[in-house]
């Protein structure tokens, strides 16, 4: 038996609202439960409006919560919290943004960016080792610390989500929520990042959260992958084991619409149509399921029977 | 062909490539640039110094006079009334005998002061009320509610009815612009807050845990130095302006403190005699100037401080 | 050979900014054949949108043709001057539909009406003929209940229906040539499938000659039977789909088609391309990519490369394909392409 890994991150039975005036309010997460293990990289796969960066800023408290819980090391963070730990989660959980063209303050330069953090907890003893700190943290994203007396607009758009990385590191954080860091990156640049992710994961034994709709980087980057669709979980496994054994239909459908970059094959492939309606859930609910171990689907009894059968 | 040599394999740094192409930049010196390569908002820049500095000095100029002095006939012993400009008052004299020269540089005076007075006040308290009322969300009921009940009773009114009450004098004026002047500048700055609020870098900042304070003066008000310049720019002139009606309905700053606003007054009393016309024509002059160099070099300023203008 | 449809020779364009000017395009060729599907890929900054603006004559204010040619039916379109002579083209032989659908539509107006509009512009048709006619473009491409579509506004629309009406309006005067200029960037993978699936249908039933603008190599699979590499202004690499996945041959086509995720491997790093685009205020002298590539030449710094052709289809821009260059492979990561991808899509 393995050793069991401790959980770093918890999610139970998530909801999240937003309201829009007096109407009823737009459900955008609902009843979302999941762990994240310290070291490993958790991947949330989904469309666009499908709840997956409600859930990253509700885990960052952006986003209010209308139900349910989030635990940081065993302990509640949303809602009324401590002020230790409000201080604690503020330094452990940090969040890289998707547009690095909209997440960097146009008018502040580097320097305060990266340090905007440490102004705000005080982590240093006098402006000297604050700049150094800052210059590590430049450093530790392969730029250089001379560029601290610069603005945002000098730089390209991989500079500026490594900027974004540095102003996250310098926190020492545990866990980072990283939304769609280089979708909005060109394609030569994305490797960039995607490589300075993981070197960091590896030299700080950071544990992340990758938010991403394309699926390709996801199974690169991910250890375990969790899918989601119109605000609730359809199926969550190991990646490779999703990546094998999708069970879930609109997993399936995603899977079959992910671009391949060879013409024959991706000419040739078949894209399976993923129905919202074709599921039977008007006298048996759906309920989430661990169909094998670690493999988790979303699904009613006879579903969920023909899940396993699928499987076996 | 030497050319041959050239193909082998270059031995570069390609981390080299990471340092090149950027130059040294800085926010204000490139909106400076920006500024100065609008001639015409640069002429006005220019115009205004030169009125500043020559209102500034003009008292201890030789051969002043005293703008409410009533000069007499050296032989009648009769007031000088209505003379026509010339070599002895270059603007000629007011229907009491007094220097219109002297007395428009000092309304001048005057009424630039109101103008600044107002503007600055109406401008920082504006801003103040503004970024809070966008930015805290707990304020925002408060404060909407407080907008409601004073931009329901028109500004007019109760700067009329404060100049009303008061004795007459500047103080009398700023205070009467003041008090609900700021209400429409509160409310076009919580617009602006509110559209930059939710930007990523703003959540950005929040996660970081940077205090509400600290995100107000780095984070909203930077952005919004365009807006709040071309703002602060035309609330002079619109002060001036309405300085210039609270002296039309009979509210304005006494005569022996002369203003545009008087000025003008007295002007518009004579304007259907056309040889008295230019006790109308020159301090209308100074105002429209005024404001024309306002609106123009708060519009350049404006698009200079914008940094999407920088190259 | 088969004439060009559409054919630009080393075409230059420029842009003022702020009194500094800035080259977009450097000497750019590239022609377009009837029929074909061409997908033009680089970088933001290559110049791949610009490229393809100066084709309908949309360069903003700031921007010129400096010199070179954009032959198109019998007339070097980069002579054009004015909306007068542009608007014989730009619409109705030549149709654009960009990445965001919402900065394409009127958002006040309904969608029928926007479209009813386009025709009566373009076509004799007019009144309730032209109503039909939109109708029925509304419901060619793939609109369920054209008619009750037709009385509704834009944002009753969802990303993927949106940019359906925008290429029913550009398709509303039967163009020769449809530009889509990331055309499903801003949309999901399952929608991004039906809107390249609606093009190609299009494009079967009016013969249409399609470019299409990516930065996406899994599009360009998709989609396109020839692809062009743009970087820092200037076409790279150009030719046959086929041979730009599985016989590339500039560096610069290496480098992206080996930082592709699909072929990374797990806990080992991907093949990234280091450094910076170049800053295209400054003169670029020589190969422009040679400071970010490994296999760059000593003459790569000194001199611009002219075209190699590889094949009659193939041509690309690097001093490595000169006979007096040392010989240099493409890197492992991208030999064996297909098998590599087969391996991966295997596991589904």
């Amino acid at each position: 038996m393995p050793i069991e890994r401790e959980v770093l991150m918890e999610v139970k039975n998530l909801r999240v609202e937003f309201k829009g005036g007096s109407k009823k309010p737009f459900v955008a997460v609902d009843d979302v439960s999941f762990k994240i293990y310290r070291g490993e990289t958790f991947g949330l796969v989904g469309e666009s409006g499908s709840g997956k960066t409600s859930i990253g800023r509700a885990m960052v408290r952006i986003n209010e919560v209308a139900g349910g819980e989030i635990l940081f090391k065993g302990q509640r963070i949303n809602g009324l919290i401590s002020r230790e730990l409000d201080r604690e989660v503020t330094q452990k959980i940090q969040m890289i943004f998707q547009d690095p063209m909209a997440s960097l303050n146009e008018r502040a330069k580097v320097d305060y960016i990266v340090a905007e953090g440490l102004y705000n907890t005080k982590a240093y003893q006098s402006e000297a080792e604050r700049k150094a700190m800052v210059s590590q943290a430049l450093l530790a994203v392969g730029l250089l610390p001379e560029f601290a007396s610069r603005f945002p607009h000098e730089f390209s758009g991989g500079q500026r989500q490594r900027i974004g990385v540095a102003r996250a590191l310098v926190m020492q954080p545990e866990f980072i929520i990283a939304d769609e860091p280089i979708s909005s990156l060109d394609v030569s640049i994305r490797a960039q990042v995607l490589n300075l992710l993981s070197e960091l994961q590896q030299q700080r034994s950071l544990t992340y959260m990758f938010i991403a709709h394309d699926l390709s980087v996801v199974r690169f980057i991910t250890d375990r992958v969790a899918v989601i669709n119109r605000g609730q979980l359809v199926e969550l496994a190991d990646t490779e084991e999703l990546f094998a054994n999708p069970l879930h239909p609109y997993t399936r459908s995603l899977l079959s619409a992910v671009p391949i970059p060879d013409p024959a094959l991706e000419q040739a492939k078949v894209i399976i149509p993923y129905d919202p309606l074709g599921h039977d859930y008007a006298v048996h609910k759906p309920l989430w399921v661990e169909v094998t171990p670690k493999h988790f689907v979303l699904g009613n009894a006879a579903e969920i029977k023909e899940y396993r059968q699928r499987l076996a | 062909m030497e050319e041959q040599a050239l193909f082998v394999l270059a031995e570069r740094d390609v981390a080299d490539a990471e340092r090149s192409g950027y130059s040294d930049y800085s926010y204000w010196g490139s909106t400076i640039r920006v500024f100065m390569k609008n001639y015409a908002a640069v002429f006005c820049l220019g115009l205004l110094i030169v009125l500043l500095v020559f209102i500034m000095v003009q008292p201890y100029l030789p051969a002043q006079r005293d703008p409410n002095e009533i000069h007499l006939s050296q032989e009648t012993f009769r007031q000088l009334r209505n003379v026509r400009p010339g070599a002895e008052f270059w603007f000629g004299t007011n229907s009491i005998g007094q220097d219109l020269w002297a007395r428009i540089w000092s309304g001048t005076r005057t009424s630039l002061g109101i103008g600044i007075a107002v503007a600055s006040w109406n401008v920082l308290i504006g801003i103040i009320v503004g970024t809070l009322w966008g930015y805290v969300r707990k304020l925002e009921r408060v404060l909407t509610e407080v907008y409601n009940v004073l931009d329901n009773i028109p500004s007019t009114i109760i700067m009329t009815l404060i100049a009303y009450m008061l004795r007459p004098s500047i103080s009398t004026m700023v205070i009467a612009m003041g008090v609900t002047g700021w209400v429409p500048v509160s409310r076009f700055i919580r617009t602006q807050v509110i559209i930059i609020r939710d930007r990523e870098y703003n959540l950005a900042s929040r996660c970081l845990g940077t205090p509400t304070g600290r995100i107000i003066t780095r984070n909203i008000l930077p952005y919004l130095v365009s807006v709040i310049m071309l703002r602060f720019a035309l609330a002079i002139p619109g002060a001036i302006a309405s300085e210039v009606f609270l002296t039309y309905i009979g509210l304005g700053l006494p005569l022996h403190i002369p203003s545009l606003g008087n000025l003008i007054n007295e002007g518009r009393q004579l304007m259907m005699i056309p040889v008295m016309r230019y006790q109308l024509i020159f301090p209308s002059v100074v105002v429209s100037l005024i404001t024309i160099s306002f609106y123009v070099m708060g519009n350049a300023f404006s698009d200079a401080a914008d940094p999407r203008n920088h190259v | 050979m088969e004439q060009p449809l559409l054919s630009v020779s080393d075409l230059y364009i420029k842009f003022s900014l702020r009194g500094r000017v800035l080259t977009a395009i450097r000497g750019a060729s590239l022609d377009l054949y009837a029929g074909e599907t061409l997908a033009i890929v680089g970088e933001s900054g290559s110049g791949k949108t610009v490229l393809t603006k100066s084709f309908v004559g949309m360069l903003d204010a700031n921007g010129w043709v400096d010199a070179g040619f954009i032959r198109f039916a019998g007339q070097d379109l980069a002579k054009y001057r004015g909306d007068g002579q542009w608007r014989t083209i730009r619409g109705k032989k030549i149709a654009m539909v960009f990445q965001d659908p919402m900065t394409a539509l009127n958002p006040l107006r309904t969608v029928g009406l926007q479209i009813k509009e386009t025709v009566e512009l373009h076509t004799p048709l007019r009144g309730m003929a032209a109503k039909n006619r939109a109708i029925e473009l509304l419901a060619q491409v793939g609109i369920a209940q054209p008619e009750q579509r037709y009385h509704q506004y834009p944002h009753e629309f969802s990303g993927g229906m949106r940019q359906r009406v925008v290429i029913a309006i550009a398709m509303s005067c039967s163009p020769q040539i449809l530009i889509c200029d990331e055309p499903t960037t801003a949309l999901d993978v399952t929608i991004q499938a039906q809107i390249l699936d609606l093009i190609r249908q299009l494009q079967a039933e009016y013969n249409l000659t399609v470019i299409y603008i990516t930065h996406d190599l899994g599009v360009v699979a998709n989609v396109a039977s020839r692809v062009a590499v743009m970087y820092a202004g200037e076409i790279v690499e150009c030719g046959q789909s086929r041979e730009i996945f599985y016989n590339a041959q500039h560096p610069y086509t290496w480098a992206l088609l080996s930082s592709l995720p699909q072929l990374g491997i797990k806990g080992q790093p991907l093949f990234s391309i280091q450094g910076t685009p170049p800053n295209l205020f400054a003169e670029i002298k020589g190969d422009a990519y040679a400071p970010r590539n490994p296999y760059a030449l000593e003459i790569d710094f000194v001199k611009r490369p002219p075209c190699f052709q590889v094949s009659p289809t193939h041509y690309a821009r690097t001093w490595l394909l000169d006979e007096r260059a040392p010989r240099i492979d493409p890197p492992e990561a991208i030999k064996h392409l297909r098998a590599k991808f087969v391996e991966g899509a295997a596991c589904r």
